[in-house]
C-alpha cells in the first residue's frame, strides 16, 4: 500500500514537473528561417495595419513624448489587469534595439521574449501568428529605421496580485497549451486575390478577430463564431459581429464599407469610433486603397 | 342627452391623454433626453453625409440647417449628464469617463458645436469637405473617449 502510494505521488510529481517543462517557451531556431531581403516599404504598411502604434504609443502623462513613435507606456485596462505594452522602438537598452531576426519571428509569431519569457497575449501574437515571415521581418525593417527613445519598461498589474514573474514564465505556457495552435494563413484557392489579401489582413495582421471574435471557456478564440462579436474585452460594452454586414444592412456593398473605413465619421459612419475602432479606423484610413476594399471585400462575404 | 354624454366622453378621453402626455414627460429623463438629441444630429449628420458621398447634391440651405440643428443639439446635448445619469434604464452608452473627466468632455462637444457652427456658414461647395472633416473628426475624437460600443 505504501509502495502504492509512493508510486502516486512520484507519477504525480512526474506529471507536475512534466507539465512544468512543457509550460516552457519553444523558440523556433535561427535556421528555421529562409534567406529574405527585407522591405521597409511594406513593412510600415503592414506596421500600420497590424495597429502597433495605436497600444505602444507613449503613456499620457509623458507630455513631452513624440506620439507618433512606439515608445509605450499607455496604460491598457482590462479585467486581467492593468498592462503597460512596452517600448518598441530600436532602442537598445530599452526598446528593442539588437534583435535578431528570429528573436522578433519568435515574439510576434510565438509570443516568446528573447530571454524566454511568454509574452501576456494582450499582445496579439495570437493573430500574428498567422503572418508570413516575409512580413514579419519587414516589419522590423521597417522599425529599425524608427528614431530611437530610452523610456523603461513598466511590469504589468494583475488582479489579486497574482506573480507576474511565474505566470510570464511558465503559466502562459499552459494557457499557450489550451488556447494558442501557431499557424500561418494559408489562401483559400476558391477564392480571388482580393478576398484573400483582406482574409490575410482581416486575420493576421490587422488582428481583428482578437476583439470580434468571442472567446470559448479556455480564452481562445472561439472559430466556430469567428467575427461574429462579443464582450468588449475592457470588460463593459459589445462588439459588434462582422457577420452580415449587408444582410443587417450596416453596408450596402464592399465599396461603402472601405469608405467607411477609409473615412469613419468624417462622412458619418458613427459606427467607426467606439470601443477602441476609432484608432483601427485611423490606421485603416493610412493603408493603400486596395488594402482597404480587400478588407471590405472579405468581411462582406461573411454570412 | 348623448351630445352631453359625447362631449363628457371626450372631455375624459382629452384629460386622459394630456395625463399620459404629462407622465411621459415627467417620466423622460436625462438619458432619453441627451439620446434624442443625439438622434436628432444623427438625423442632420446623415443629410451631409448624403452630399459628402455624393448622393445628393450641395445645397447651402440644407447645409446650414443641419449644421445649426447639430450645433444646437451638442449645446443641449452636453447639459444632460447629472451625476445620476450614470447608468440607466434605459440602456445608456455613456462611459464613466465623462463624468471624471467632466472638462474634457465639455471642451470636446463645444468644439463640435464650433464645427457644426462653421459648416452652417459654408455657402460653397469648395469649403464643403474640410468642414466636414473638421465635424466628422470632432464626433469621432469624443466618440472614441466617451462612447461605448453598441451592437
Amino acid at each position: 500500500m505504501k509502495r502504492l502510494i509512493a508510486a502516486g505521488i512520484m507519477l504525480a510529481g512526474a506529471a507536475a514537473a512534466a507539465g512544468w517543462v512543457a509550460a516552457a517557451p519553444e523558440p523556433r531556431s535561427a535556421a528555421s528561417l529562409a534567406a529574405h531581403e527585407a522591405d521597409a516599404e511594406n513593412g510600415k504598411r503592414l506596421f500600420t495595419a497590424s495597429g502597433c502604434q495605436s497600444c505602444h504609443l507613449p503613456g499620457k502623462d509623458d507630455k513631452d513624448a513624440d506620439k507618433s513613435l512606439p515608445s509605450g507606456g499607455h496604460e491598457l485596462v482590462t479585467p486581467a489587469g492593468t498592462f503597460y505594452p512596452p517600448n518598441i522602438t530600436p532602442e537598445r537598452e530599452t526598446g528593442i534595439g539588437g534583435w535578431s531576426d528570429i528573436e522578433f519571428i519568435n515574439a510576434m509569431k510565438l509570443g516568446i521574449s528573447p530571454d524566454g519569457q511568454h509574452y501576456l497575449p494582450a499582445f496579439p501574437y495570437t493573430s500574428y501568428a498567422q503572418m508570413s515571415d516575409a512580413d514579419v521581418l519587414d516589419i522590423k525593417a521597417y522599425m529599425d529605421t524608427l528614431t530611437p527613445v530610452k523610456a523603461q519598461n513598466k511590469a504589468p498589474e494583475l488582479p489579486l496580485g497574482l506573480p507576474v514573474e511565474t505566470i510570464m514564465r511558465r503559466g502562459l505556457g499552459v494557457w499557450k497549451m489550451a488556447a494558442f495552435e501557431p499557424k500561418e494563413f494559408t489562401p483559400d484557392p476558391s477564392r480571388d486575390e482580393v478576398w484573400n489579401r483582406g482574409a490575410y489582413l482581416v486575420t493576421g495582421p490587422g488582428h481583428c478577430a482578437e476583439c470580434h471574435t468571442p472567446r470559448d471557456i479556455f480564452m481562445g478564440l472561439d472559430e466556430s463564431r469567428w467575427l461574429a462579436g462579443g464582450p468588449h474585452p475592457e470588460g463593459k460594452g459589445s462588439v459588434p459581429s462582422l457577420r452580415a454586414l449587408k444582410e443587417r444592412g450596416r453596408y450596402k456593398d464592399a465599396k461603402d464599407l472601405a469608405t467607411a473605413l477609409e473615412f469613419g465619421e468624417t462622412l458619418g459612419y458613427d459606427k467607426m469610433s467606439s470601443g477602441g475602432m476609432g484608432a483601427v479606423q485611423t490606421n485603416m484610413s493610412k493603408l493603400p486603397a486596395e488594402d482597404r476594399i480587400a478588407i471590405a471585400t472579405y468581411l462582406m462575404s461573411l454570412d | 342627452m348623448i351630445s352631453a354624454l359625447k362631449t363628457s366622453v371626450r372631455t375624459l378621453a382629452l384629460g386622459a391623454a394630456a395625463a399620459s402626455l404629462a407622465a411621459t414627460v415627467a417620466v423622460a429623463g436625462p438619458i432619453e433626453d441627451r439620446q434624442q438629441a443625439m438622434k436628432n444630429v444623427g438625423k442632420a449628420m446623415g443629410q451631409l453625409a448624403a452630399i459628402a458621398k455624393k448622393e445628393a447634391a450641395f445645397d447651402a440651405a440644407v447645409v446650414k440647417s443641419a449644421g445649426e440643428t447639430i450645433a444646437e443639439n451638442v449645446k443641449v446635448f452636453k447639459t444632460h449628464f447629472p451625476e445620476d445619469s450614470k447608468e440607466g434604464p434605459p440602456e445608456t452608452w455613456s462611459k464613466a469617463e465623462i463624468w471624471a473627466n467632466m472638462d474634457d468632455f465639455n471642451a470636446k462637444a463645444d468644439k463640435s458645436a464650433e464645427a457644426a457652427m462653421a459648416m452652417a456658414a459654408v455657402s460653397e461647395e469648395a469649403n464643403f469637405m474640410p468642414a466636414m472633416g473638421n465635424l466628422g473628426g470632432s464626433c469621432k475624437a469624443c466618440h472614441e473617449d466617451y462612447r461605448r460600443p453598441k451592437q
